[in-house]
C-alpha cells in the first residue's frame, strides 16, 4: 500500500513542529539584528533574547514544551555535528595550540575543577536538593555532553541542558568584564577561560571579540568536554559513592 | 551556488554528522565513559590530519555551523520554563551556584592561563 507510510507520521504533530520550529528561527534572527543593533554588547545574548519571547509565546498559547520539541528536537540534534566541527579551527591552528600547550593544561585543569567545586558546593551550603546538586555539577560543559554527564551521575538530563543554558549566559555576559578585572589581556587565556566556563555559548561569544579568542575558546569547549566526562563520575564516586 | 557546489556542502554536512554518528556508536559500543560527541570531534581531527589539509567545502561547513552555535541552544534555553516549577523550592541555591559558580571558573580559568603562560615565558602575540 503506497500510502502506509503517509499514515504513519502524525502530520497535526509534524505541522506544528514545524510552525514552532521556524518561529525558533525568526526569534533567532530577531536576537542577532537586536545584537547588531546593541553594537555586540555582551548583554545582548542571542540565546537569552530569542528564548524569552518563545516562552511567553508557549505561555500565551497554552502549549507544553514537549509540544514545542517535536520542532526544537531538530536544533537539538544539529548540535552534535557543529560541535563536531570544532575538529576544523583545532587543525587549522593546532600550531599556535601546540605552542601553548602548557598553560592550556594548568588552565584547564583549574578552571574544570572550579567550575565543578564551585557548583557543586555552593548549591550544597544553600540546602539544593541532592537530585539538584547533581544536575548542576556538568553544567559548564556544552548540552549534548553535560546531559550524558547527569545521567551519568544521577542527575536529571533535561534540568542539567537548562542550567547549561544560564551558565553560557552568564559567562557570555560576564566574561570580559570579569578578564578586565582581573588584568588578563591575553586574548588566548580569555578566550580559554570562556570556553572552560561558559561553553559554546562563550565560544561564540569569544569569535565576535576575536578569531584568536574564539580558537582557543572552542579548544577549551572540546577540552572541558574530555576533562569533565571523564572525572566527574569518579570525583562523585570518591565524594558521594 | 552551483549543483556541484550545493552536493560538496551537503557531502561535508553529512560527514559532520558521521562523525558524530560514528563517535557515538564506538562510545556504546565499547562501553566509553566519553560522550559520542567527543569521539566524533576526534574521529574528524585524524582524518583531517591523515589527509593533510582541510577541504574548502569541510571549512566553509564546519565554520558557517559554528558562527550559528547559538542557535543550536535557543531549544534547551526554551526548556528552562519546563523546569521552573521543578527548582522553585531551590532557586537561591540554584542562581547562586550558576552565577557564582561559573564567574569564579571564568576568572581562575583566566588567571591560571595568564600565569602559566608568564611562567613558561609564552608570550601572547598581539594579532587580531
Amino acid at each position: 500500500m503506497s500510502d502506509i507510510g503517509w499514515k504513519l507520521v502524525d502530520w497535526s504533530v509534524a505541522g506544528e513542529g514545524t510552525l514552532w520550529l521556524a518561529l525558533t528561527l525568526l526569534a533567532y534572527l530577531g536576537a542577532r539584528w537586536l545584537q547588531g543593533k546593541a553594537k555586540g554588547n555582551p548583554l545582548a545574548n542571542p540565546v537569552l533574547i530569542a528564548a524569552a519571547p518563545l516562552i511567553a509565546l508557549l505561555v500565551f498559547t497554552h502549549t507544553s514544551y514537549a509540544e514545542y520539541s517535536h520542532g526544537g528536537w531538530v536544533l537539538l540534534w544539529l548540535l552534535g555535528p557543529a560541535t563536531v566541527g570544532l575538529a576544523v579551527p583545532l587543525y587549522l591552528n593546532f600550531v599556535e595550540v601546540k605552542s601553548a600547550l602548557v598553560p592550556m593544561i594548568v588552565a584547564l585543569v583549574v578552571g574544570s575543577v572550579t567550575a565543578v567545586l564551585s557548583a557543586v558546593l555552593i548549591g550544597y551550603a544553600l540546602g539544593a536538593d541532592i537530585e539538584t546538586i547533581r544536575s548542576l555539577a556538568p553544567k559548564s560543559v556544552t548540552t549534548p555532553i553535560a546531559m550524558g554527564i547527569a545521567k551519568e551521575i544521577g542527575g536529571i538530563p533535561a534540568l542539567t541542558a537548562a542550567f547549561v543554558i544560564i551558565t553560557g549566559g552568564v559567562g557570555a555576559i560576564c566574561g570580559s568584564a570579569l578578564f578586565n578585572l582581573a588584568g588578563v589581556t591575553d586574548r588566548r587565556a580569555r578566550g580559554f577561560a570562556m570556553g572552560v566556563a561558559a561553553h559554546g555559548m562563550g565560544t561564540a561569544r569569544a569569535f565576535q571579540v576575536s578569531l584568536q579568542a574564539g580558537t582557543f575558546s572552542g579548544v577549551a569547549m572540546a577540552l572541558n568536554g574530555i576533562a569533565t566526562a571523564l572525572l566527574l563520575p569518579l570525583l562523585w564516586l570518591l565524594f558521594a559513592g | 551556488m552551483t549543483a556541484r557546489g550545493f552536493l560538496l556542502y551537503a557531502l561535508s554536512f553529512l560527514l559532520l554528522v558521521a562523525c558524530n554518528l560514528a563517535g557515538g556508536f564506538i562510545a556504546a559500543a565499547l562501553h566509553l565513559p566519553v560522550p559520542g560527541t567527543v569521539l566524533g570531534i576526534l574521529i574528524l581531527l585524524v582524518g583531517l590530519a591523515a589527509y593533510g589539509r582541510v577541504p574548502q567545502p569541510i571549512r566553509r561547513m564546519a565554520e558557517f555551523l559554528l558562527y550559528h552555535l547559538n542557535l543550536f541552544y535557543i531549544p534547551a534555553g526554551v526548556g528552562v520554563m519546563a523546569y521552573a516549577a521543578l527548582v522553585r523550592q531551590d532557586l537561591l541555591p540554584i542562581v547562586a551556584a550558576l552565577i557564582g559558580g561559573t564567574c569564579l571558573a571564568l576568572v581562575a580559568g583566566a588567571l591560571a592561563f595568564h600565569w602559566t603562560a608568564k611562567l613558561t615565558g609564552n608570550a601572547p602575540d598581539d594579532r587580531p
